[in-house]
């Protein structure tokens, strides 16, 4: 940071910024004068979860009350009113007991939810009455009370029996828009152009700068980032070639393949921990959102929550190399078909490897659920931290899946062009953007398996919003910094890159405003639910995103392996290694569940109850 | 002296069968060069010239002494500075250039009568401007002679010649001001010399 640096920083603000930012500083200052003080609270009672929804097949469901507070507290005075305060009732109840912070006290609460089952319900057209069939449930509401000192905490219990559309469809639509129309195929599509400029950018040239829009005098050039467009065109308009002697029904269907599989496997990534859809503005618990991920008044921020999710996984995977074998040999090339037994090969030795590398995660964490397996990272430590060996074996070999360099012999440009040789237009296309796809999967899959998903670092973002004020200050302060140097830095570059280098530098100013809003009143460990949920997406997006740039820095970096090398380094290094690394997870696991250190794998309650029962029989 | 003989082991070291310490430094390679080029002014280590994007003018990269097409200086009146000494013709290697003389008038020197340039001839050698005694003919236009559609198109005649020169600075005998001081502009957006 020389002299300079601060020059451009100085003339950014006062070219680019200067209105904008002399408009921050009076807004912050208004906010911090007018936040009254934060008061030391001495007592801060909460029930987590802060609402409880019921399904008609709902088991009781726990609730914690717990005290954020600094002096223990009795709580009593349980009971439950309002309209259907008798299909209620409370399982080991905890009325008179102390609270003491740091302890919660829990206990169930029970439906009966017969009593909801059939009846007449006021129909939508006024005076009319509906009768409910046998197996509809009617929908109810009461409320659970109870006393802390002299102030009186209400819980809202719901019963409701959502339909299929509701509960699954609407939400799952929601899920697909969002995930793959709002992400994936735009980062795809963007890595299409990132693949061409960071090469160039990596190897001292200017690459792809030259497609532009012009509006009326006004020239957008972005760097070339509309050569995007200007791919997609061409090969939309290029010539649909068919060899002739090709099989039709499976060349065409070829391209399909390769590209379902790729999309599909998303179904199974978390990109967030859960979103309620009626507390959206409220301060929620870890236990609100788990109740969320559980259904019951909002949704997973996954699309698919399957219990054995990364089965799924390798079960879909593996049905990408059919495009490439089944594209080579409906080619009707020799070259092709060279290609396609390439890729089965390939895809053969190194789904191996990767299976059994996350055998060793499996191990740590002893789940197959991604949802389940991320919050068990969050409970224990990162995968990359428990795991890097498998990290480093699982990266790799996910990478020879993608089918690119140094692994790309399926491809091999320089001697057999590949199993796509015959392919042109639109269907190269497909080729083309599934294998972009397939990065960012490999990234979500990594950032699932040994990054903590969607979780910043150090436990410093919960549920509930940052640990503490002073880890909100922190961060903000460190992010707008980092985002506000590069800005500058941006600005410097480029006379084109002006705009972009101002607005990060406002966005990088807006975080270091975000920051001293918090020094001055106190906020950052209270955040809304809708925030949260932003920012765990947010956060999962620029992992996913980093992993993507480091897998392009991969593939201009490395030279490509011979045939032979490929298949010694999977069978011969990546096998071996990863079934090490399974062994030695194992012995480590089994030596500290023995010494105590951890807890033994969970059990689950029949499993209990025979190991109880062995134990007595002796 | 001795020769020293430094010994190469051939054998592969524990870090080089397991790859990554070397891949991990050919990536921080390539990462330094791409956060360089993309953050630091006028793109770091890119030397490219952006010949032909529209804001560019691509002659500000061309070096003071780029040889162009050739073109005939002005007197103060506006006629042909060339006396038709003929030492460009004379020295020109590849013999593309042919001057037909005739009489000025009054005590002064010859002047050409036709002169005449084949450029798909021309070598770009540079020579003819070097032989010139009294700076009549320079190639400092920056320009490339463009395609033409017949050979004769290619042929460029007095007229021709004269249209892409102005009036020469320098006094007839070769005293007065050098006709190069004024350097090209380079290119503001980059620090470094952009040849």
């Amino acid at each position: 940071m020389h002299a300079s640096f601060f020059a451009t920083l100085l003339s950014v603000l006062r070219r680019g910024m200067g209105p904008w930012s002399a408009l921050l500083l009076p807004w912050v200052l208004t906010l911090g004068a007018c936040a009254k003080d934060p008061a030391p609270e001495q007592v801060s009672v909460r029930a987590e979860p802060g609402s409880l929804i019921f399904h008609p097949d709902t088991e009781p469901l726990p609730i914690e009350v717990v005290n954020h507070g600094k002096r223990p507290v009795p709580v009593q005075g349980f009971q439950i009113t309002g309209n259907d305060w008798s299909s209620f009732s409370i399982v080991e109840p905890i009325n008179g007991q102390m609270l003491v912070p740091g302890r919660p006290l829990r206990f169930s609460v029970r439906v009966d939810a017969e009593t909801f089952r059939g009846g007449t319900l006021p129909s939508a057209v006024q005076g009319e009455t509906r009768e409910l069939g046998p197996d509809e449930f009617r929908e109810g509401e009461a409320v659970l009370a109870f006393r802390v000192g002299e102030e009186t905490h209400e819980v809202p219990l719901t019963f409701e029996d959502p339909s299929w559309v509701t509960a699954t469809l609407l939400p799952g639509l929601l899920k697909v828009v969002l995930l793959v129309l709002g992400f994936i195929m735009p980062l795809a599509s963007l890595l299409l152009w990132q693949e061409r400029k960071q090469s160039a950018m990596m190897q001292d040239r200017v690459g792809p700068n030259m497609a532009r829009i012009s509006l009326g005098g006004l020239t957008i050039r972005l760097w070339g980032l509309l050569h995007i467009a200007t791919d997609g065109l061409k090969m939309f308009f290029k010539e649909d070639f068919i060899p002739r002697r090709a099989h039709r029904a499976m060349y065409t269907l070829a391209p399909i393949m390769a590209l379902v599989p790729a999309l599909v496997v998303f179904a199974i990534v978390p990109f967030g921990d859960a979103l309620c859809y009626e507390r959206l503005l409220d301060v929620l618990a870890q236990a609100d959102v788990d109740q969320c991920a559980a259904g019951r008044g909002g949704t997973p921020l996954q699309i698919a929550h399957i219990d054995v999710g990364l089965l799924f996984y390798f079960a879909i995977a593996s049905l990408a190399t059919w495009g490439a074998t089944l594209a080579g040999w409906a080619s009707y090339n020799k070259w092709a078909i060279l290609g396609a037994l390439r890729a089965s090969a390939q895809m053969i030795s190194y789904e191996v490897a990767i299976g059994l590398t996350i055998v060793g995660a499996l191990l740590v964490y002893g789940t197959l659920e991604p949802h389940a397996l991320v919050h068990a990272q969050l409970d224990s430590a990162w995968g990359i931290l428990l795991q890097p060996v498998a990290f480093v074996l699982f990266f790799t070999a996910a990478i020879a899946e993608t089918k690119r360099a140094p692994f790309d012999l399926p491809e091999g440009e320089s001697e057999i062009v590949g199993y796509f040789i015959e392919y042109s237009g639109m269907r190269f296309g497909l080729f083309f953007l599934s294998e972009f796809i397939e990065i960012v999967f490999v990234s979500a899959l990594v950032t699932t398996l040994f990054l903590g998903g969607w979780a910043l670092p150090f436990e410093m973002f919960g549920a509930s919003g940052f640990a503490a004020p002073w880890v909100a200050q922190l961060f903000f302060t460190l992010v707008g910094l980092i985002i506000g140097a590069t800005g500058v830095a941006v600005w410097r570059a480029s006379k084109h890159a002006r705009f972009v280098g101002a607005t990060m530098l406002g966005v990088g100013v807006l975080h270091v405003c975000v920051a001293l809003f918090s020094l001055m009143t106190g906020w950052g460990s209270e955040v809304p639910h809708v925030v949260v949920v932003l920012v765990g997406m947010l956060t999962w997006g620029v992992k996913v995103f980093v992993l993507c740039w480091l897998q392009l820095l991969i593939r201009w970096t490395l030279p490509r392996f011979r045939y032979d090398q490929l298949m010694s380094l999977g069978w011969k290094g990546l096998l071996p290694l990863s079934l090490a690394n399974i062994a030695l997870t194992a012995i480590v696991i089994y030596a500290l569940s023995a010494a105590g250190t951890i807890d033994p794998e969970p059990t689950d309650a029949e499993g209990e109850a025979a190991a109880a029962q062995l134990g007595a029989t002796p | 002296m001795t020769i020293t003989v430094k010994k190469v082991s051939l054998k592969r070291t524990a870090s080089d069968q397991i790859y990554l310490p070397a891949i991990l430094k050919g990536l921080v390679t390539t990462a330094r060069h791409f956060f360089k080029n993309t953050l630091t002014k006028g793109m770091g280590d890119v030397d490219t010239i952006r010949y032909g994007e529209p804001d560019v003018n691509v002659e500000d990269y061309y070096p003071q002494r780029f040889r162009g097409v050739h073109r005939l200086m002005h007197r103060d009146d506006g006629s042909v500075r060339c006396v038709a000494c003929m030492c460009c013709s004379t020295v020109c290697p590849a013999r593309c250039i042919y001057i037909e003389a005739e009489d000025r008038g009054g005590d002064e020197e010859k002047a050409p009568k036709s002169f005449v340039i084949d450029e798909l001839k021309c070598v770009v050698c540079g020579f003819c401007v070097e032989a010139c005694p009294c700076d009549a003919i320079r190639m400092d236009t920056k320009a490339h002679m463009h395609p033409t559609e017949t050979r004769a198109d290619a042929v460029l005649g007095k007229l021709d010649l004269m249209k892409r020169g102005t009036q020469s600075v320098a006094h007839q005998g070769g005293v007065g001001a050098d006709f190069r001081t004024a350097a090209p502009k380079a290119d503001p957006r980059f620090e470094h010399d952009p040849r």
